[in-house]
């Protein structure tokens, strides 16, 4: 446990304290901001209940955050310390492989809850504007946030795979944008697809529709099953290829 | 023993074999010198015995420990400085010695006192505040050697530790080494060979993953240099030089060399000789203006070549050097 808080409070300072999570603080607050102004002073206007642009917000705006954000926020985890051969000196001190990613996973996480976490001033916009007819319902807003974490630990994962699979960080950030934009554009076809069968069989894949779904206020298991042992397997797998370099280095 | 490597093997994919049936000892307290040309497998060895890859075949004994099956316990045995010296340069020197000694299991009431003492022993109290990024070569590389210290280990793992200084850091660099050597057993791989002959005990040359032989340095001196060389400098005609080189006992070989009307002289002889005295007066017999008459030191370069260039030593190589 203290190689994993050590580790950790290492990588959130180093993502924390990086011009790059500034850059992409920014940018993520930026799109946010210009999409909850779009979204609520349209809505809003149209009469429509602050649970419509919560949904556009949070359902659609967040997306493109997600896409653009996730890449570029886990290239260097793996990729940066092989480039630099910090990885040898980090494997060679008493700690498992495990931890290592562990660690580096939970400071993405970490990172991206803080990145999430100016977003809550919306919610109290929101609140201020609204009448009060409709109170804000905490329960639906927490499940909004569940799904953004739930969705967003499994695409960092799948961002830390990426890096551990390489030492140049272009490559790390592209292979993870196309990884994502996959599960992204496929999260479409249960709407769009002509097949029934197929809309059958991808719908409980679609993340789009679970992010609806939670904010909407509802929790289903299976997509918690989902991106919950989504994210272990991406860890796992993340652990067995920096193990692989015992027998390919 | 501190490590008890036996017949390790290290083969990569595609079919490179960089260590093959490798076998040594090192006793606790031992400095030794771990010597060979670019791609001879010293690093992928020293790797090895870090953990930071596996054997392919062989064991790997650190402090008693098989470094494939308890390799935590033996990484707390151990310092290692990788070749390259890889630290966080964004990080302050303190804190990065504090953040290993974490990750080193340094108990927290210790660790102050540890990271003072290490940053005391390796001179960087100065700058101790500063990001190792804006801090000299020198400085990264005792950076790195504190971060080896750390924990206090039994067994440091030094991988090129002066490679790219520049002669004062190098001075630096080997002194401190030296100081380590008296509390630490030391592994140490280096292409300076001054480097081995100043710090280590016993050396071990490796070449094309193999060990060419293990010694102590003097006796690898004379095992792949058996010879004394007298350097002579006399005025005198070449065709006088060769009828007195001719008879002169026990001469294996000599080299002649003319400066303008100086003829210089490169003379070996037999590994226990000294002909000086009797250079001498064969010169003052023939009435020769004499120069310059000395012996030549051997020196691990030349045992280093004849070694690495697979030259035959003079004896055979005692079975247990052999097999280090």
């Amino acid at each position: 446990m203290r190689n994993l808080t050590t580790l950790w409070r290492r990588e959130v300072a180093s993502l924390w304290f990086s011009p790059v999570a500034y850059i992409l603080t920014t940018m993520f607050l930026v799109v946010m901001g210009v999409g909850f102004w779009f979204v609520a002073s349209y809505r809003l206007v149209d009469g429509a209940s602050i649970y419509d642009v919560l949904r556009a917000l949070y359902g659609g705006v967040a997306w493109f955050a997600l896409l653009m954000v996730i890449p570029v926020l886990t290239m260097r985890s793996f990729a940066e310390e092989k480039r630099s051969g910090t990885l040898e000196m980090l494997l060679t001190a008493p700690v498992t492989d495990w931890e290592v990613v562990l660690a580096k996973f939970l400071g993405l996480v970490t990172i991206y809850i803080l990145m999430w976490a100016p977003t809550l001033a919306y919610l109290l916009i929101l609140n201020h504007v609204n009448d009060a007819q409709t109170a804000l319902d905490i329960g639906a807003l927490g499940s909004t946030y569940l799904g953004l974490l739930l969705i967003g630990m499994f695409f960092l994962s799948i961002g830390l795979l990426c890096s551990a699979l390489t030492q140049n960080l272009i490559v790390a950030a592209i292979s993870t944008f196309a990884c994502l934009g996959v599960i992204f554009i496929g999260g479409f076809l249960p709407e769009v697809s002509p097949s029934p069968v197929l809309r059958q069989l991808t719908e409980p894949f679609s993340p789009i529709l679970h992010m609806l779904d939670f904010a909407r206020g509802l929790v289903d298991t299976r997509p918690l099953v989902l991106y919950v042992s989504g994210t272990w397997l991406m860890l796992t797998t993340t652990t067995r290829v920096l193990e692989s370099r015992r027998w390919r280095a | 023993m501190m490590i008890d490597v036996e017949h390790l093997t290290k083969k990569y994919p595609g079919g490179v074999t960089a260590v093959s049936d490798v076998s040594f000892t090192v006793a606790r307290g031992d400095v030794v010198g771990f010597l060979g040309p670019n791609g001879a497998g010293k690093s992928t060895t020293m790797r090895i015995l870090s953990g930071f890859i596996s054997p392919s075949g062989g064991t790997v004994r650190v402090a008693g420990l098989d470094v494939t099956k308890d390799s935590l316990k033996v990484r707390r045995h151990l310092g290692y400085l990788p070749e390259s010296c890889p630290l966080y340069l964004e990080m302050r020197v303190r804190d990065f010695l504090r953040y290993r000694g974490e990750l080193k299991g340094v108990p927290y009431r210790h660790l102050k006192n540890r990271v003072s003492k290490v940053m005391e022993q390796c001179g960087l109290l100065e700058v101790r505040k500063r990001p190792i990024g804006h801090l000299s070569k020198g400085f990264r590389q005792r950076v790195g050697i504190a971060d080896a210290l750390v924990h206090n280990p039994d067994l440091l793992i030094l991988d090129e530790p002066t490679i790219g200084l520049d002669p004062n850091q190098i001075l630096l660099i080997r002194k401190l080494i030296d100081e380590l050597s008296r509390e630490h057993t030391l592994l140490l791989s280096t292409h300076i060979l001054r480097e081995v002959e100043a710090t280590c005990d016993r050396v071990i040359v490796l070449q094309q993953g193999q060990i060419v032989d293990s010694a102590p340095l003097r006796e690898l001196e004379d095992r792949w240099c058996p010879a004394t060389r007298i350097h002579l400098e006399v005025r005198a005609k070449s065709d006088e030089l060769d009828v007195f080189c001719r008879q002169l006992p026990d001469l294996r070989e000599f080299k002649l060399r003319m400066e303008d009307d100086w003829a210089c002289l490169e003379l070996d002889f037999g590994l226990n000789a000294d002909p000086r005295q009797d250079l001498f007066d064969r010169v003052r017999q023939r009435g020769w203006d004499l120069r310059e008459l000395h012996r030549k030191r051997r020196t691990l370069e030349e045992a280093f070549v004849n070694m690495t260039h697979g030259e035959v030593p003079a004896g055979d190589i005692p079975e247990e050097a052999a097999h280090a």
